[in-house]
């Protein structure tokens, strides 16, 4: 076990360095001139290319491409994300605010697409194929096809405008998090739905099930001991999943609604070609992701049995 | 089945189509006549530049259709050429390109795309690198874990035994196995390249005005939300549509697939 | 399973079979010839060169799924010849497919169109088509019904003789590795338990496992015409 935990480290290390000269590759070859942008952003006027050319040494902007990598890595691996090229302030006290505000919408939209789908996913498993199930199917479906950000605009053309019950934009009270949670739980409920409803008739119609039947065994019972186990796997797959969704769909919803979050705070710094906030917002959400990965499968490990340990 | 591929070859007709059926110049500006309601010289109304709403729609079937396609293909040709060369390539091969795979896997895509559009400066060509350099690791993984799974079967054991070169087995022996498996990704992909596009469009990333896409037409008809509110409605309406005609015939695709291999 | 100290060794023209029950190691061996499991340690060679290099044949257990389904059978039998740049020789082909008893037809159909006994037949087509040096025959007969496989052995022993190529067969069926071989290897939990001339081993085997199987095999009837 050790063993496997240190390996899923490594190989996450591995795919971060990957992950953070991707990011680096990319903004390095973007077109414009780095330092020009941070001129204007902070002088905003004409300035003579002396002034440039020191803000472009002030950002260890002079050297060659793997210098100035490991300029901004080297601080990275101990938490220094480094400053904003635009305000000069550090990036870090930033970024956690904005994650104050997408954690707890993140963690709304999944509330919401659990209550909606949990219900829904059993409801409609009782009968396979029946009336309920096929509008189950179909609304997770449908759900699955539309945009956050039209079915945002809508609820806030129906809720906000023309019923007027709830805030639409911005983020004062706990009130305004109401629409901007549902429109992303709508999302989760699609796909959680589906995936809950065929884990469900899966774990149903494992080859050993009638066995026990014909053995007396408690239909409570097997839907305990065998049913549910098996059917918990695609759901611990799809939290990984979500968790991808969750985190762009957040960056959508949050900018419908003009949430301040993780999302205003990237479109903004990539408008204003702040490079250290993107770089910043990118290498945070992968390693968050990396991070939840990992943990999803040595869940994943722990309850499924037929996973060796041979392909990790 | 039926209902669910006549819906999606109506949105294909339409991509194809569309721009001929058209009643009027997308981008023909009167502004004497902006924020029209449906009527019936305009159907759905004009904007508020005076465009006829639905002559962009039309229009931007083929953007968000016609781009949708560039994208998913590019992202089927890569991911499948990165896949079998890890499938087939040996150990080392198949390490760095599956590490580089879960790279690409590590950022959430439409926030890496926003990033790459953004960055890249708006316009059609950055749009198409994004949506494709964050849409083919799908493709990679599929194509590798069923390539991986054909090792053992005899034929390729056959033409391994006999020598064939390695690319002539993946072309011969793999790549024909692997079609349908991609077939089902593919078109999930494809429906993800439809949101793709519109997602960057309302950003302000993707297709450029006064371009009649998706994306951009609810973009500019969120200003007048308040005002005329049907405005909204009819570009969601569309990708909606057709999002959804993709993924049920991707289901359908793959229930069909699956009861092959079930009879088998 | 793994195998330890298997050591064995043929001869151009002739013909070893490796016997053993099941979970005795003939699929690893077979697997390990193959190139299909690295081995750990040791080596497997043809003439001072390892063994791949004289490109052997193989005929497999499952004859059907040794053919591309979506290809003719005419091209998976080329294609050992493809492989090397060369081009049929129609009169060996017709020789071959004469004395396989295959119907030149037939070729142009897809697997699935065939009967098992006809693609097994079909397979050794394929395996002889580019004149190998050494034949791997992997449970040649385990698919066959009772017929095709008294067809198929006689029809591998005549090629055999016609074209001497080393064969190495590997099978579960004691009454037809004697009927067929020079030299029979008793396998059981991944060793060598026997090896002997096969009229030896009939006659009197060395081991008490290689009486054990040959006892079972004459009480089955098996070894009746070969003793």
């Amino acid at each position: 076990m050790t063993g496997l935990v240190v390996g899923l480290i490594l190989r996450a290390g591995v795919v971060l360095t990957g992950a953070a000269l991707a990011t680096f590759a990319l903004l390095w070859h973007a077109p414009g001139d780095p330092a020009l942008a941070i001129a204007l952003a902070r002088f905003d006027t004409v300035v003579p290319a002396a002034v440039i050319d020191q803000l472009r040494a002030e950002a260890g902007l002079d050297g060659g491409f793997w210098q100035a990598f490991l300029a901004w890595v080297a601080p990275l691996l101990v938490g220094d994300f480094g400053q904003s090229s635009v305000t000069g302030r550090d990036v870090w006290p930033d970024l956690v605010r904005a994650m104050s505000y997408t954690l707890p919408l993140a963690l709304a939209g999944l509330l919401v697409g659990l209550i909606i789908s949990l219900p829904l996913a059993l409801v409609a498993t009782r009968r396979p194929g029946g009336w309920l199930d096929r509008c189950a199917v179909g609304v997770a479906a449908l759900g699955a096809s539309i945009p956050a950000y039209w079915l945002g605009l809508l609820l806030i053309m129906l809720f906000a405008v023309r019923l007027g019950w709830l805030p639409a934009t911005g983020a004062r009270t706990p009130v305004h998090i109401v629409l901007p949670a549902v429109t992303l739980g709508l999302g989760v409920a699609a796909s959680f739905t589906r995936i809950l409803r065929s884990g469900i008739l899966d774990a149903r119609a494992q080859p050993f099930l009638p066995a026990f039947r014909r053995r007396g065994v408690a239909c409570r019972d097997i839907a305990r001991a065998h049913v549910a186990p098996h059917a918990a796997i695609p759901v611990v797959t799809v939290f990984g999943l979500e968790l991808a969704f969750l985190l762009e769909g957040a960056v959508m919803v949050e900018t419908i609604f003009a949430r301040p979050g993780l999302g205003s705070f990237l479109v903004g710094a990539i408008e204003a070609r702040d490079f250290p906030k993107v770089q910043a917002v990118v290498v945070f959400s992968a390693l968050l992701f990396v991070t939840f990965n990992m943990i999803i499968d040595l869940i994943y490990r722990a309850i499924d049995p037929r996973i060796g340990e041979h392909n990790a | 089945m039926r209902s669910v591929g006549g819906l999606a070859a109506l949105f294909l007709l339409l991509g194809i189509a569309g721009p001929w059926l058209a009643p009027h110049d997308p981008t023909q500006i009167n502004i004497a006549h902006r924020l029209s309601p449906p009527g019936a010289e305009w159907l759905l109304g004009t904007d508020a530049l005076g465009r006829d709403i639905v002559s962009r729609l039309l229009h931007g079937a083929r953007w968000s259709l016609g781009l949708a396609f560039v994208i998913s293909v590019a992202g089927l040709c890569i991911g499948t050429l990165v896949g079998l060369v890890a499938a087939l390539g040996g150990r080392l091969a198949d390490w760095a390109l599956m590490r580089t795979t879960d790279t690409f896997l590590a950022f959430p895509d439409l926030v890496a795309a926003v990033v790459i559009a953004g960055v890249l400066g708006a316009g059609t060509g950055s749009l198409i690198f994004a949506l494709t350099v964050t849409g083919w690791m799908r493709y990679a993984r599929v194509a590798r874990a069923v390539g991986v799974s054909l090792h053992s079967r005899g034929y390729v054991v056959q033409a391994r035994l006999a020598g064939l070169w390695p690319a002539a087995i993946a072309f011969w022996h793999y790549l024909p196995s692997l079609l349908s498996s991609l077939m089902v990704v593919w078109t999930g992909m494809f429906a993800r390249a439809v949101l793709g596009i519109s997602a960057l469009g309302f950003l302000g990333f993707g297709v450029q005005p006064p371009s009649p896409e998706w994306g951009t037409m609810l973009l500019d008809a969120r200003i007048h939300m308040r005002s005329t509110p049907l405005q909204m409605l009819w570009p969601g309406l569309a990708v909606v549509g057709c999002v959804l005609a993709i993924n049920l015939t991707g289901d359908a695709l793959r229930d069909r697939l699956a009861e092959k291999d079930g009879h088998r | 399973m793994t195998l330890d100290t298997v050591s064995l060794s043929l001869a151009p023209g002739r013909t070893l079979a490796v016997v053993g029950q099941s979970g005795a190691g003939k699929s690893t061996l077979i697997n390990a010839i193959l190139g299909l499991v690295r081995c750990s340690a040791g080596e497997i060679t043809w003439q001072n060169a390892p063994l791949c290099r004289c490109r052997p044949a193989v005929v497999l257990q499952e004859p059907r799924s040794a053919f591309n389904p979506r290809l003719s059978l005419r091209r998976s039998v080329m294609e050992p010849l493809a492989a090397r740049r060369r081009t049929a020789d129609p009169a060996r082909l017709e020789k071959l497919c004469d004395g396989l008893e295959i119907a030149p037809a037939l070729l142009e159909r897809r697997p699935a169109q065939v009967s098992v006994g006809q693609a097994q037949r079909i397979g050794i087509l394929r395996a002889l088509i580019a004149q190998p040096p050494l034949v791997l025959f992997d449970e040649p007969l385990s698919a066959l019904d009772a017929i095709a496989q008294k067809q198929t052995a006689r029809l591998i022993a005549d090629l055999q003789r016609e074209e001497g190529f080393a064969a190495l067969i590997v099978t579960h069926d004691l009454g037809y590795a004697a009927a067929c071989s020079d030299d029979i290897a008793v396998l059981r939990a991944g060793r060598i338990e026997e090896l002997s001339r096969t009229e030896a081993f009939v006659a009197a085997p060395e081991t008490a496992y290689g009486r054990t199987l040959r006892n079972a095999a004459f009480a089955l009837g098996a070894l009746e015409h070969a003793a």
